[in-house]
């Protein structure tokens, strides 16, 4: 506004540097664009309504708008080579599963009995093997390193105990004519505690595949072979070892080698190897830059028609590893193996019967419009739209979560392209003659996976990173989606505008006798003397966003807290928390203690609301750059808060059923709006209202910030502040 | 190294040459009946006032990574092909972007084949790459053509064709609408290579150029084209995509083009002698094979490609036979063929050749009729003029009737 009186002032001067002499500026006619953007504004109800409608209508047009996969690299040629795996290979990981299975029975701790035995294996095979000793840690609440996990860990390690500790066996494979600059990652969980036969199938299959490797002359990149000891979870180990590859840590280089701690002293005492030997174990050996690495696991089947493939690829805050990764997986898997490829899906949203009348509609008018033109082939059949549906709801859900789906989330933290997979076979495993086939069918898989990634001669990067699933071989890519996050996030500008201009608009009318009809002139013409009124309420909004930040960090002094509950510390927090805004009121003084007496009260929480709604249009697009899941999510519930918010009292100026419509939706949203309120009602839908608590949210947002989920971020700092200033609007006096 | 034996071999042609203008007049002298035939066929041929004397060859691999393994292949199949139909190493310019027999990829270490089978390993023993790797650009691969080397360049790196030569031109690689991508990095658009092929043909560094490319949209390639006596033949039409022919799944890639491989097909049939044109070799490729329609442009070649054989540019077919002395020839004992290439086009002439071949004691066959100095001063000024007038046809002409006046003249005074 103080740019426009500027221009106000700036236009007679040039008109008297010109040296024409006028005693009634002209007025200049608005360039198009101001035009088209001032009818948008002056129109803001109509189309901001249209806008989020369309929005709404997009996000359920997404599931037709999905585009097939195809490998974008060329280089890549997934199946263009005969599988070398064979029978043989397949005898020789039933013989290890075998061993493993062997050792469970006889042993009593069978986590270092495995290890060893992995160890021994590993080294028949020529390969590069040492074990990788690694402490657990909770990931606390820290406010130094929400997004920066890997730098201060060193700190903490100090106070490691010897119950907390895993055992990894890694094993590298140089490629006998590579350059050795880069690595293709094999992970295989296994709980060491407690090894199941899926488990033992896996570390199986993983070996048979590995000795193969250690056999052929093709490899160009060198093959690590992590077996990965999930006592802990599966997520830790891969973590800690990803950690220490690549922060060589010098500080406490001796320390990990003491031998004080049990389990690394029986590990070596127990080989019955000289300690050089012993020592070598222990080792840390690095190949080069990971290009890509593969999580394979092994469930029990589900009794269905084919042996299955689930794909699983969402890391932390939404990031997905190129999609590359996964259309060859897909490809070979269908085209090569003949597998079932599934990726997650929402079953709850699977059987809705709302969804499904809406898939028929959209197939419906599919039909039709192929009728008409037989070119326009978007039409897909119901049953297609709702499985889409529910997989692309599945897809933004664990993106906007922010938490990765299996331990192939700790390789995306390093930029590296990771996805889980895991295969069930159509029958049990237990059952010997099937297990072959099955074995048969997952080593040509990962075979041919690991030998296309092979002939990779950069990082990923032709295909998108940026996608929603909505069937293994469909994706959206972020072009399409973000349309739908635009149409409903224009609203927002153009209703922040709109509801500055508006008062304005209305005195400088009212004052020039309607000598300007046109908004744009009026607001031209606005004097400078009240143009700075927002300042209160950008005053307000600041105050509460402050307020959220202040909030976002209660937490860290709640974690410091002894003996606490989930029920306790969500009490504590909002205590703390209600207690702040009060305090802040006081110093800043209370939203509704300023009064400007030529002002009327409703143009105080109409500006209120601009401000408001314009700092809730940043964050939610920023919020779109970080995690645009989340960000879609948040805006589906905050645009229709933001638009809707209307001081309570004062909405008794139109007809009844207006106010009652108006007042209601205010309701609801005012409930739903509210992160916790929302997070219970969810939970109260799927899982009955009896099982809900206080203490939920707190769990759940504790979960966020171990994962270091940028959705917290996001509920605190943005929905929140968002909400509170709604609420102030609500309750305007 | 390879510069030395490519220099050695050379002066081992100058002294072929030196000697071939006696031998021709020899030929003409003893064999007057033979000779008008062969003048006939010489006028009706040539079009050019330059005989073709000498063949060269550039095989241009233009893209690197190992998913591109059938380029080299392609580009090494031609090599190969042209090699044994006659060209010799020092003159093909060999050009490969990257090594694929050496890539850790390759499940067969220095080895190269074009074929799932493994028969042939095209990267065999006698290989000579001339520019290898980062070397192959736009920029390295124009001044090949135009010759404009810094003088640093050895001869084995040059292309050093006359006005008497056929000179092959294939390429093979990425393309599009009017370019070809080298290295990944860079592009050959159509109007360079017009534009080099026109200061070819200004330097009067070839006698007629075939261009045979095989990328996608080919033929757009060919547009920019304006110098006489350039033949083109592309794999593919604009719009279309050239493929390749077959995936080697031990391998793990494709390893040869369609065009290139039914192009081979063609050529394995063939010897030094065959007598297959250029328009037959034209018509061997079917739409439905190459799944690309494969293009001529021939509005800039004189000659009607039924007539020229095919070892006109992917050969050079010459015979040397062995002779005892190779200094001390006596003039009275030397009997020669004509010449070379022509010769072999029909059976008339093969008959003759060999006529003349038994009459022969030790007949020496060389290409060129230009560069070679005779210590004999009678020749050395015949030599001179012939340096002077630049048309070779008109000079054995006139030789010969000199020939057939002196032969009347002396059989009417020993009667």
């Amino acid at each position: 506004m103080c740019v426009r009186t500027a221009q106000s002032k700036n236009s007679p001067m040039a008109t008297t540097d010109a040296g024409v002499p006028s005693s009634q500026p002209p007025n200049p006619k608005p360039r198009p664009i101001v035009r088209i953007a001032m009818f948008l504004i002056s129109h803001s109800a109509l189309f901001s309504s249209i806008c989020c409608a369309a929005g709404i209508l997009a996000l359920f047009l997404l599931p037709l708008l999905a585009k097939n996969t195809y490998v974008s690299e060329n280089a890549l040629m997934p199946g263009s080579a005969n599988p070398m795996f064979s029978n043989h290979d397949t005898m020789e990981a039933n013989r290890l599963v075998k061993e493993i299975m062997d050792l469970k029975l006889s042993s009593g701790i069978a986590g270092i009995e495995i290890s060893n035995l992995l160890g021994k294996y590993m080294t028949e095979r020529d390969a590069d093997v040492y074990h990788h000793n690694f402490h657990v840690q909770k990931n606390q609440f820290h406010l130094g390193n929400f997004f920066s996990d890997s730098s201060y860990s060193w700190h903490v390690k100090e106070n490691r105990s010897c119950t907390q500790y895993g055992i990894n066996t890694v094993a590298i494979i140089r490629a006998p004519r590579g350059d050795g600059k880069e690595a293709i990652v094999l992970v295989s969980p296994y709980n060491s505690t407690n090894i199941r036969l899926s488990d033992a199938l896996s570390l199986g299959l993983s070996y048979s595949i590995f000795s193969l490797l250690s056999r052929v002359n093709w490899l160009a990149k060198d093959i690590i072979w992590l077996a990965a000891d999930s006592r802990f979870g599966e997520y830790v180990s891969v973590a800690a070892w990803l950690k220490d590859y690549h922060n060589p840590s010098f500080l406490d280089l001796d320390k990990s080698d003491d031998g004080t701690c049990p389990v690394s002293h029986a590990l070596l005492s127990r080989k019955g190897q000289p300690t050089t030997a012993g020592s070598r174990l222990n080792v840390f050996r690095r190949a080069g830059t990971m290009a890509a690495a593969l999580v394979f696991k092994v469930v029990d089947g589900k009794e269905e028609t084919k042996d299955t493939l689930s794909i699983y690829a969402e890391a932390s805050n939404g990031q997905m590893p190129n999609l590359d990764l996964i259309n060859i997986v897909n490809y070979l898997a269908v085209h090569r193996q003949g597998l079932h490829v599934k990726v997650a899906k929402l079953y709850s949203v699977l059987n809705a019967a709302w969804l499904r009348t809406v898939g028929q509609i959209f197939e419906f008018i599919g039909k039709t419009a192929k009728s008409v033109n037989p070119q326009w082939g978007f039409g897909i059949s119901a049953a297609d739209y709702v499985d889409g549906t529910a997989t692309l709801a599945s897809s933004i859900y664990y993106q906007a979560l922010g938490i990765p789906t299996g331990s192939h989330g700790a390789f995306r933290d390093y930029q590296i392209d990771a996805i889980t997979l895991e295969m069930s076979p159509r029958s049990s495993l237990y059952n010997e003659v099937r297990r072959s086939d099955f074995l048969l069918g997952g080593g040509r898989l990962l075979e041919g996976v690991i030998r296309s990634v092979n002939n990779l001669l950069e990082k990923f990067h032709q295909s998108f990173f940026l996608y929603l699933l909505s069937a293994p071989s469909k994706f959206v890519s972020v072009g399409i989606y973000m349309i739908v996050f635009m149409l409903l996030i224009i609203p927002l500008p153009m209703v922040a505008a709109s509801l500055y201009s508006g008062p304005n608009e209305r005195e400088s009318s009212a004052r020039t006798n309607n000598e300007n009809p046109d908004p744009a002139v009026a607001i031209v013409t606005t004097s400078g003397s009240k143009s700075c009124k927002w300042l209160h309420a950008a005053r307000v909004v600041f105050v509460v966003h402050l307020w959220s930040g202040m909030v976002s960090l209660i937490p860290y002094l709640i974690n410091q807290l002894p003996e606490r509950t989930p029920t306790a510390c969500m009490l504590v927090w909002v205590l703390l928390s209600f207690v702040g805004l009060i305090i802040l009121y006081c110093i800043a003084g209370s939203p509704y203690s300023y009064k400007i007496s030529h002002q009327p009260p409703d143009r105080e929480w109409a500006v209120l609301k601009a401000v408001m709604i314009s700092v809730a249009s940043i964050g939610l697009g920023l919020m779109s750059i970080i995690n645009y899941a989340t960000a879609q999510i948040g805006a589906i519930f905050m645009v229709p808060m933001c638009l809707l918010a209307h001081p309570l009292k004062h909405a008794g100026t139109a007809g009844k059923l207006r106010v009652l419509s108006l007042t209601t939706s205010n309701m609801v949203l005012a409930v739903i709006g509210f992160p916790p309120g929302a997070l219970l009602l969810v939970k109260g839908w799927l899982e009955g209202f009896d099982g809900v608590s206080f203490g939920d949210f707190w769990i759940w947002a504790e979960t966020l910030w171990t994962w270091n989920s940028a959705t917290y971020l996001y509920l605190v700092l943005i929905q929140l502040p968002c909400w509170v200033l709604c609420m102030h609007i609500l309750l305007h006096p | 190294m390879g510069a030395l034996f490519g220099e050695c071999k050379r002066r081992r042609k100058f002294f072929v040459n030196r000697r071939l203008l006696w031998l021709f007049s020899l030929c003409f002298a003893l064999l007057p009946s033979t000779h008008l035939c062969e003048s006939a066929t010489f006028d009706s041929f040539s079009s050019s006032s330059t005989a073709h004397t000498n063949n060269w060859a550039v095989l241009v691999c233009t893209s690197r990574f190992w998913f591109n393994y059938r380029h080299m292949a392609n580009t090494l199949s031609l090599y190969r092909t042209v090699k044994r139909l006659g060209i010799p190493d020092e003159r093909i310019i060999l050009m490969l972007a990257d090594n694929m027999a050496c890539n850790a990829r390759n499940k067969y270490p220095a080895q190269v084949f074009n074929n799932e089978n493994h028969r042939l390993n095209l990267y065999g023993d006698n290989v000579e790459v001339d520019y290898r790797g980062y070397e192959v650009t736009v920029e390295n691969f124009l001044r090949v053509l135009t010759g404009r080397h810094e003088s640093a360049v050895p001869r084995s790196k040059r292309l050093l064709s006359d006005e008497g030569s056929h000179v092959l031109l294939y390429m093979t690689g990425h393309g599009g609408d009017e370019f070809l991508k080298f290295q990944d990095s860079e592009e050959l658009q159509s109007h360079d290579l017009a534009d080099a092929v026109k200061q070819m043909k200004e330097k009067h560094r070839f006698k007629e150029l075939l261009v045979m490319v095989d990328t996608c949209q080919a033929a757009t390639l060919f547009n920019q084209f304006h110098s006489p006596g350039v033949l083109a033949i592309g794999s593919s039409m604009k719009g279309e995509n050239s493929y390749s022919h077959h995936l080697d799944s031990d391998v793990g890639v494709s390893v040869v083009d369609r065009f290139t491989f039914y192009t081979l097909a063609f050529f394995e049939r063939l010897n030094t002698y065959s007598n297959a044109s250029l328009n037959s070799l034209f018509r061997s490729y079917s739409p439905n094979m190459l799944m690309s329609t494969a293009y001529y442009r021939t509005d800039l070649y004189e000659r009607p490609l039924d007539k020229v054989p095919v070892t006109d540019f992917f050969g050079s077919v010459m015979e040397t036979i062995h002779t005892d002395s190779a200094y001390k020839s006596v003039l009275g004992e030397k009997i020669v063929k004509p010449t070379s290439e022509y010769s072999c086009k029909n059976a008339n002439n093969q008959v003759e050749q060999k006529r003349s071949l038994a009459s022969a004691q030790d007949p020496i066959v060389g290409p060129g009729t230009k560069e070679h100095s005779s210590p004999q001063s009678m020749w050395n000024v015949l030599h001179n003029k012939v340096e002077k007038i630049d048309n070779a046809d008109e000079l054995v002409n006139y030789g010969f009737a000199i020939m057939v006046l002196l032969v009347a003249l002396f059989t009417w005074l020993s009667i």
